[in-house]
Order: structure tokens, then sequence, then C-alpha cells
């Protein structure tokens, strides 16, 4: 049995729980919150063993195997290395680290103590990001990608979220680097990280505070980001972030030499785009068939796993816990390789340091 | 009712939290009436400035009116809002809209920080704490059953599905847990429904939006609603009046209304929409195959509807407001036929729907 121990019990903390408690094998051992009452009501919502007031304690007392960190991103690098000293295996919420050299220094820790480590880049593991990466490994792509696209947006109106964030100047988000940017657009850099090959990419970052913001008098934070990354002039992709385009989506595009694909993670599609054409005028018919019925497909598979049960909001995370676990009873491979993490962490850097300066574009490796 | 009658004088401090809310401005301005004129009103930096102007206002007739802008999260913030305070009316509350753990740390992480401070002071005289209805359990009582002050709580908030209904008996139980041991003075108070101008929507008692058609679930029970300047009146006097800690008010107005009269009464004076009737056998079957759902399929369907929700929301209920008249002499100034035209017309003007 897996012992499991969660520490931070804020929001993330209780998907965290309902995934876990769907797996066979682990058992949640201990929570910790630096506020006993966070981590007392967790305790009573979700029936661990045990509570406690000290990391210190949660470690030596329940002696947990893997622990799960869902504090605020600035207290991920010294939990987490706290915890690989202590020999427990960690899984990280996103964003991983602050920057990359946190991130670096953790994977350093993890590999020479023979633990694993993972981040929280679960919508990478929903059953349509599943279905996109088995179809890349088949080779639908017929060869390298050549160019992706990925929109991850986020609407600020959304929860009150906009009016807390930007009332309150102490908030935890504005002590970030990147501020708002940096508690959120990992998921959509991971999907790029995942298919390039290139450890140090060019990343050319143009962001703004956008009118709707700037009319609510604030202009630290910025809201709308394009990014443009490029491996020697191999691949390439475009990653959008923004509070305000609508629809709020979270796809992502990836073109190789003899097909695409288009995974909406919203509506949970897949949509094949073939490379190919029809003749004359078929091309302007036949391929509206061909995507409505990939449409109807996609739709059945969504009622299906509806059915099957196994259509959670956080299935993603499920999966990816599932797998994380297994990789350490395993002793096998981590389902996030730590290149990935790296890469994820080393663009954000790079897109942080475009836009602390006062010039919107700048060559990503050599940040004024 | 005399001032004798009242455990502080018009010039002992007293604070307000979430004053800039809905129910706050109105006790801070039923505490002026009162002719108290040394008020601390704690608002967050989050607060629509338009109320924090309103706020401001009241301190134009000589009363002392002392805005705090503050996170009650923050020890210190609490510290610096309750210095010398005598009468606390804690308002302030997490909506739990958010999630479980934003509704519990907005409302008990902070009612803790709070009732810290004033025991560092050492000078409070009562702590009101705005609970609310959400806390009582119904799933034992029978139809029609009489809820008053002596009814059980939530035993297990945690299976209602309601972030609100968790954090509010989680916030009572640290208030009472604060009082038996440490000596903090202080009552409760358990509005109903409290409804007014500024506050749009209609009460889930009465239905509920959530898919896309509105679904009429109350039926002929009774809404136990409140008119906002009653409830802050009844606030008022459970702050003040001498003899009354330790205890828990109700607080319902007189002459109310059924669901279905107040549903046609906001079709006729709002705006028409279409709803539809979920009679109650049937309500209770879909909230009973909803919760086993969820549950068998481990949580695909947010527990947001099951059998404790029915029982607390659509069950057929009468209320009590006896001992809130009897123990604090309060009356609802407002008649119910009044309050709801206020509240249509306000609807109106703000070109709200619900």
């Amino acid at each position: 049995m897996l012992k499991v121990a969660i520490v931070g019990c804020g929001k993330i903390a209780d998907a965290h729980a309902s995934q876990i408690q769907r797996l066979k094998g682990c058992e949640i051992v201990g929570v910790y919150d630096r506020e006993p009452l966070m981590a007392k009501q967790f305790y009573e919502r979700f029936s661990v063993k045990r509570y406690f007031d000290d990391l210190t304690g949660l470690l030596s007392d329940a002696r947990p195997d893997v622990v799960h960190v869902t504090t605020p991103p600035q207290s991920h690098f010294a939990i987490a290395r706290f915890c690989l000293e202590r020999g427990c295996h960690v899984y990280v919420e996103k964003p991983f680290t602050v920057d990359e050299a946190e991130a670096q220094s953790l994977v350093e820790l993890a590999t020479e103590r023979r633990l694993k480590l993972t981040v929280g880049h679960d919508d990478q593991f929903s059953h349509v990001a599943r279905r996109m990466r088995a179809l890349v490994q088949s080779g639908y792509l017929g060869g390298p990608p050549v160019h992706m696209e990925s929109h991850y947006c986020y609407d600020l109106g959304r929860d009150g979220y906009a009016r807390t964030l930007l009332a309150d100047r102490r908030h935890w988000v504005r002590n970030l680097p990147g501020k708002l940017l940096h508690n959120v657009i990992s998921h959509g850099l991971a999907r790029i990280a995942e298919f390039l090959t290139s450890d140090s990419p060019q990343v050319i970052a143009y962001g703004f505070v956008s009118p709707f913001l700037k009319r609510l008098n604030e202009d630290a934070i910025v809201d709308e980001l394009r990014v443009i990354i490029a491996e020697e002039e191999r691949t390439t992709a475009y990653f959008t972030f923004s509070s305000q385009m609508r629809p709020s989506i979270h796809q992502f595009r990836v073109y190789g030499p003899k097909g695409g694909l288009s995974l909406d993670q919203d509506h949970e599609t897949l949509i094949r785009l073939r490379a190919g054409r029809f003749k004359s005028y078929l091309e302007k018919f036949v391929p509206p068939v061909i995507l409505a019925e990939q449409h109807l497909e996609n739709l059945l598979r969504n009622v299906k796993t509806f059915l099957a049960r196994d259509f959670q909001m956080k299935s993603g995370m499920k999966y990816l816990i599932e797998a994380f676990y297994r990789s350490i009873i395993e002793d096998g491979p981590v389902p996030i390789p730590y290149r990935e993490i790296l890469l994820t962490a080393r663009m954000m850097d790079a897109i942080f340091a475009q836009l602390a300066t006062t010039r919107p574009i700048v060559d990503a490796e050599s940040p004024a | 009712m005399d001032n004798k009658d009242f455990i502080v004088g018009p010039d002992d401090p007293i604070l307000v939290t979430g004053a800039s809310g809905f129910i706050g401005p109105r006790v801070v301005e039923a505490l002026l009436h009162r002719g108290f004129r040394n008020l601390r009103c704690f608002v967050r930096p989050s607060s629509r400035p338009s109320r924090i102007e309103a706020l401001n206002a009241y301190g134009r007739d000589g009363a002392r009116i002392d805005l705090v802008e503050g996170d009650l999260l923050c020890p210190e913030d609490c510290t610096r809002a309750s210095k010398d305070v005598m009468v606390v009316f804690h308002l302030a509350a997490g909506t739990g809209e958010a999630s479980f753990p934003d509704a519990f740390m907005n409302s008990v992480v902070t009612t803790r920080n709070l009732l810290d401070a004033c025991l560092q002071h050492r000078c409070l005289s009562r702590f009101v704490n705005i609970s609310s209805f959400a806390v009582y359990t119904n799933i034992r009582a029978p139809r029609w059953r009489l809820l008053d002050e002596s009814c059980p709580i939530e035993g297990r908030p945690e299976l209602r599905g309601d972030a609100y209904c968790f954090a509010k008996v989680k916030q009572e139980q640290i208030l009472t847990d604060y009082g038996k041991r440490l000596g903090i003075p202080y009552v409760i108070v358990r509005p109903g429904s409290v409804y007014g101008p500024g506050h749009d929507g209609i009460p889930g008692r009465v239905g509920i939006n959530t898919f896309g058609v509105f679904l009429h679930l109350g039926g002929f029970n009774t809404i136990p609603f409140t008119y906002v300047n009653n409830c802050a009146e009844a606030i008022v006097l459970a702050g003040l009046k001498k003899g009354v800690d330790g205890e828990a008010f109700n607080v319902v107005d007189d002459d109310l209304p059924s669901s279905r009269r107040f549903l046609r009464l906001y079709k006729e004076n709002v705006r028409r929409f279409t709803s539809i009737y979920v009679p109650h056998a049937v309500s209770y079957a879909l909230c009973y195959l909803w919760e086993k759902y969820s549950s068998r399929s481990q949580g695909q369907l947010p527990p947001v509807f099951n059998r404790r929700r029915w029982h607390s929301q659509w069950k057929k209920t009468r209320y009590s407001n006896e001992k809130v008249k009897a123990r604090l002499g309060w009356t609802p100034q407002v008649p119910t036929a009044e309050g709801l035209r206020r509240y249509f017309q306000s609807c109106v003007d703000m070109g709200r729907h619900a």
C-alpha cells in the first residue's frame, strides 16, 4: 500500500484527494497546512488518517512514500526539496517551481536520491490528450511536428477572480515573476514542450495589459500574451494566452508533414486534419462530411466514457497520479520526462524575462 | 427600546465586518439611527467604491465612521480593526461559490483570527456572529415541522455538498468553542433568506436555474424571507441587548409568502420567464438518484444535489420568529408586501434578472 501525504489544503488539494481516493493500492496517511484549521477541515471531509500542523511531523510520523505539494508556487521548491531530502517521492502542482534554476535543482536532487518527481500538468493526460499522443506516436503526422499552436485562455470574469486579484495587492499571484501568467500558462506551454526536441528553443514573447484590466486601473498584470517558439529552423510553435478573447478556448494543434491533429480540451474532441485534397469542387463538399463524421465519433466516445463513469472533470489528474505511482512502485519511467519539466520552466523564464523589459519584443536568447 | 437596555453606550467603539456587503451598510445605518456614533467599518480592498462612498457618507452627520481596509485572513489586520472595540458585528463571510476550502477559509479562519484579536484586547462585550438557516438539518424532521432555534444543527455538513453550509456550521462551532473555553461573550444570528434592493436573484429555496430552465421546486412551501433592513435591525439588537449572551436567534419576517406566490409576483413585477414546477416527490427522487449516481460514479457528477439538501431547502417547513421578538423586542419594520415591492422595483431598476 503506497502511503500518500498532501501538503497544502486549498482548492486544488480537494481535486488531488478525490482522485487519489479513486485509486486502489494507496491511502492518504496525512495532510499538512500551515493553517491548522485548513488541515483539520480537509481531514474531516476526506476521512484521511491524520492531519498535522508541521511538515516535519507529517513526514516523520505519517512516513509517506509520496507527497503531493499543493501550496502556492513560491513554496514549491522548499517543500519539495525538504520532502526529497527525507526520502519521499514528490508530485508538485503546476507551476513546478518559480524558475528553471529551482526546477533543475529539484530534478538533480531527485535523481541523486533515486526518487521520482512529477508536475501537475494533468491536462496532458485527459482522455483526448492521450488519444492524441497515441496517434502522434503511431506516426500519424508523418514525421516530426512542423508547427504547433497552443491556445490557453483564462476568463478573468469567472468567480470574481479578477476583482479579488486586482484589489488585493498582497495576493500571492502578484509576487510571482510572471504574476497571473506564471500561475496559468504552464499547461499550454507543456503541450508544446512535449513535442520539441531541442533543449533551448528560441522564444519571442509579446505581452500587454488588456484594455479590460486597464479600465480597472491595473497596469502590472499582463493578461495578454503571444509567443513564438522556434527550434533551429525545424519545428515552430505559437502560444497564445488571452483573458479577453472569446470563446475562452483551450486548444492545441499540431501539424506534421503528412497530417495534423486538433485537440479541444473543453469539448474533449480530437480532429484529424487530413493532408490530401479532393478534386475540384469535391474539396468543398467531402471534407465537411468527414469532419462531421469525426465530431460524431467524438460525441459517441464522450458519451461512452461518461456511461463508463470515467469522465470526471479531473480524469487526467487521476491518470497522471496513477502513472506516477506506477513509476514509483515499478521503478519505471516517470509519466512526464524531466526534460519536459525543465523545458517548460526554461520557456517560462524566457517569456517573463522579456516581459520584464520595456521593449515589447526581444530575442529570447539575449534578454535585456 | 431604551438605550439603557444596551450593553454599550453611544460612544463605545463598535466594529462591523463585511460593512460594504449586502447587509453591512444597513447594520451601520441601524446603529447610527440608534445613536451609536463611534463605528469602525472593516472592508476588503476589493469592495466596490460606490459602497465605500456610501459608508463614508454616513459620517457626515457628526458620527465617527472609521473605514478599516484589510483582510481578515491577516491577523495583524484583525488586531488593528478590533482595537478597543466593545461589540463586533461579524458579517463578513465566504459565499461558498468557489470551493469548500475557499468558503471555510473566508468564514472560519477569518472568524478565528478576529476572535484571537478580540482576546488580545480584552475589552470585548459581545461578538455577534451572522450565521444562516443553512446550518439546520431537517433530515429526520416531519413535514411542516416548526423550525426554531431548538432544532438540531447539521451533524455532517460535509455531506450536504454545500460549501456555504459546511463553512457556516464550522464557523458556529469555533465561536461556541471560544465562548466555552475562553469566555468570549457571543450571540449567533441566523437569518433566513435575506432579500432587498441590491440583491438580485431568486432564492434557491424557490427553485434553481442550473440546467438552463428554471425549475420551481418550492411549490407551496413557505420561504423564510427577511427583508434586509429588518434583518439588520435584528442583528443590531442582538449585539446590544443585555442578557442574551450565548443565545442564537432565527430571523424571519411575518406574513411569509409561499414559493409559488413569490414566483408569480416576481414574474408579474420583474420579468416573465418559463418555469417548470417539479413536485416534491419528483424533486426528492431526483436528488436521491443524483446522490447515488454521484457516489457510484466517484464524483463524475458533483454531489450538489442530495437528500440532505432536499430536506434542508425544499421540504415543507414552518418558521418561527417568536424568540427574536420575545428576547430582543424585534419587530419587522418593513412588512413583507412592502419589502417585496421595493425588491421587485430594485430588480427592474438595476436591469438585473434572476
